[in-house]
């Protein structure tokens, strides 16, 4: 569930980013909305092959990093405190963050083929190194089990999906500075919820060292 | 700047002040006795000083045009009564203000409606009510407050949040203190993080089943209940209800005169202002009259008006329908309205539709807490103990 939440508050945010080369793709191509919705499954496909990489090379992390520590709960509790007040100040205080989907536009330019295009460019929005995806990292690669890590991802992949389904109905994103503000400061509340579980973790582990 | 002369409506005459207060005070008087005067002397002063506190109020805001000035003594009243009683039966009851384990397991913790968001979507996925109070009967039941909190919704949209909410007289009261605010610019973005919260309890609590507003962030447990520190965690807990009772209902609103836990926390007051776009009355600026001198920006306790609303002629969805920007416009130019009709149209018609209705939830809400926090008062000052 924390995958999904993880998702949900920054799902916004990854529409605010990829709409701008989404829409003027479907408007170009002046399709109806059954087709944008195509389109729209063809990016979201993408989004899942690059999200499923990244739970796979982040139980590699995991396993590799944490695996032979003793002290790996004081670790996992250093990082969520790093990473969550990183997703307080992007949340409340930063308007720019990190986000590989940045560059979609220019690849999606680079790459002719048509029917590539939403899918290679949902892979590059799956790897994105914003702070609420280094922290869902944290918390999967903390786990140490394969299964576990995909689920997570998987459902950071359903949280992000749910705020793309209106998109094919283009006209409908009028208020989406407004959604991408509370999107946003709701990825900072669960960025508190973080920073509460890494201070616990942090004093369990020390307690244990 | 507009050179027109200024058409600032007045109040209504004496004559017409009297019969409407005389209606108001038939309803009041039936409400607040439910048709019996008390035996208790206690009872019964505190009945007739409710009766004449509420009435005299109502007097005064249709006679003199004002509304929020009066409206606010009113509405701050109720909030401190509601402590008042509140931790009275709490004493009574359990001898304390912390909840014990026992008592949420035979479900008797006051309902209250800051649950409400958190409360609708597992009742509409799993038909289960995620909180340990009583469905219907004893103090403050689930039923009773999901029954006023939709007739206050349809009949006011967020004008609860100035007219039926327990809780929020305490901000509105400290914003009040100061003349001037020692802080005078907030960035208008916050008024988003209330819907943030929103997102984030309404899915925390449908994911795991449990109110995590009322476990982690109300300020209100400050004065009303919380449960006994006997671990980390909810010693924690307290820390923040006291921390956000302390900054955003008491510091903040005292030094930015905002109702900053109203306007920057509160996820019910987000779902309600959702709902002011399905209450008919809106609060709107007739821009043929408005010279654009932004008193109303100034004072608004929520950020509800902007340089846009004013291009717009309309508020934000946020308005709590207070009234204090209608009571500070020099040009008369803002009034309630009733959607789908002209601008200014009946404006007096309008306002006076708009008070029946919000006066009378203020007194169904208050009435009880009102007279018991009179008994409480009361009997601490004849007997040093405000309970039995
Ligand atoms: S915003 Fe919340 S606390 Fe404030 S008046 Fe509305 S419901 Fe009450
Ligand atoms: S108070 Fe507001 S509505 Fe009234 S004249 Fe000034 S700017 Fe216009
Ligand atoms: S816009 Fe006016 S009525 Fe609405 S909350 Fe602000 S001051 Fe009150």
């Amino acid at each position: 569930m924390k995958g999904f939440f993880l998702g949900l508050s920054n799902g916004v945010t990854c529409v605010a980013y990829c709409t701008p080369v989404l829409i003027p793709y479907m408007l170009g191509e002046g399709k109806g909305v059954a087709q944008n919705f195509v389109t729209l499954m063809q990016f979201l496909l993408g989004r899942l092959a690059g999200y499923l990489c990244f739970a796979f090379i982040t139980w590699l992390i995991g396993l590799s990093i944490f695996g032979g520590l003793g002290s790996k709960g004081l670790i996992i509790g250093i990082l969520y405190i790093i990473f969550s007040c990183l997703m307080m100040v992007y949340a409340f205080f930063r308007i720019d963050v990190p986000c590989a989907a940045r560059s979609i536009g220019y690849v999606a330019r680079k790459i002719r083929v048509p029917l590539l295009i939403p899918v290679a460019a949902g892979l590059l929005s799956g790897i994105a190194l914003c702070p609420p995806f280094l922290l869902a990292m944290t918390d999967a690669a903390g786990k140490g089990s394969l299964s576990y890590s995909l689920f997570f991802f998987f459902m950071f992949f359903i949280g992000t999906s749910v705020f793309f389904i209106p998109i094919p109905f283009v006209g409908a994103l009028r208020r989406l500075q407004a959604l991408q503000i509370v999107g946003k400061m709701a990825a900072g509340i669960v960025g508190l919820y973080y920073l509460y579980t890494g201070i616990m973790a942090v004093i369990a582990g020390a307690e244990g060292i | 700047m507009k050179t027109d002369t200024p058409q600032v409506p007045r109040g209504e005459g004496l004559g017409r002040t009297i019969i409407l207060t005389a209606i108001t005070a038939v309803i009041t008087a039936v409400m607040f006795s439910q048709g019996k005067i008390p035996q208790d002397p206690k009872g019964a002063i505190a009945l007739i000083l409710t009766f004449l506190f509420a009435n005299t109020l109502f007097f005064l805001i249709i006679y003199t045009g004002k509304t929020d000035r009066y409206r606010a003594v009113y509405f701050s009243t109720f909030a401190v009564m509601l402590i008042v009683s509140f931790i009275s039966h709490m004493l009574e009851a359990r001898g304390s203000m912390s909840l014990s384990e026992a008592k949420v397991f035979q479900c008797e913790v006051p309902f209250c409606h800051l649950v409400i968001p958190m409360t609708l979507v597992p009742i509409a996925l799993t038909k289960t009510i995620i909180f340990p109070g009583s469905l219907i009967g004893g103090y403050a039941s689930i039923a009773s407050m999901f029954v006023l909190w939709i007739g206050a919704t349809l009949a006011l949209g967020r004008g609860f949040c100035s007219w039926s909410c327990f809780y929020g007289g305490l901000d509105d009261g400290f914003s009040r203190v100061l003349k001037r605010p020692v802080i005078k610019k907030i960035n208008p973005k916050w008024i988003y993080l209330p819907f943030a919260v929103l997102l984030f309890v309404a899915l925390t609590a449908a994911a795991y089943l449990s109110p995590t507003y009322c476990i982690w962030f109300c300020p209100f447990k400050a004065v009303t209940e919380f449960n006994a520190v006997t671990s980390t965690e909810i010693l924690i807990q307290t820390i923040i209800f006291v921390s956000l009772f302390i900054g955003l209902v008491i510091v903040l609103p005292v030094l930015t005169k905002r109702r900053t836990q109203c306007a920057f926390l509160c996820p019910f007051g987000a779902m309600q202002s959702l709902t002011n776009k399905i209450n008919v009355f809106d609060v709107r600026i007739d821009k043929e009259k408005c010279v654009k001198c932004k008193r109303c920006i100034q004072v608004c306790p929520t950020l509800s008006m902007s340089e846009e609303s004013l291009e717009q002629g309309r508020t934000r969805i946020t308005c709590m329908k207070c009234g204090k920007c209608i009571d500070s416009c020099p040009k008369g130019a803002i009034s309630y309205h009733i959607k789908g009709t002209d601008i200014p149209g009946k404006r007096n018609t309008y306002r006076l539709l708009f008070l029946f209705a919000a006066f009378l939830f203020l007194a169904i809400f208050s009435s009880h807490i009102i007279q018991d926090g009179i008994v409480r008062i009361l009997k601490l000052v004849t007997t040093g103990s405000m309970i039995s």
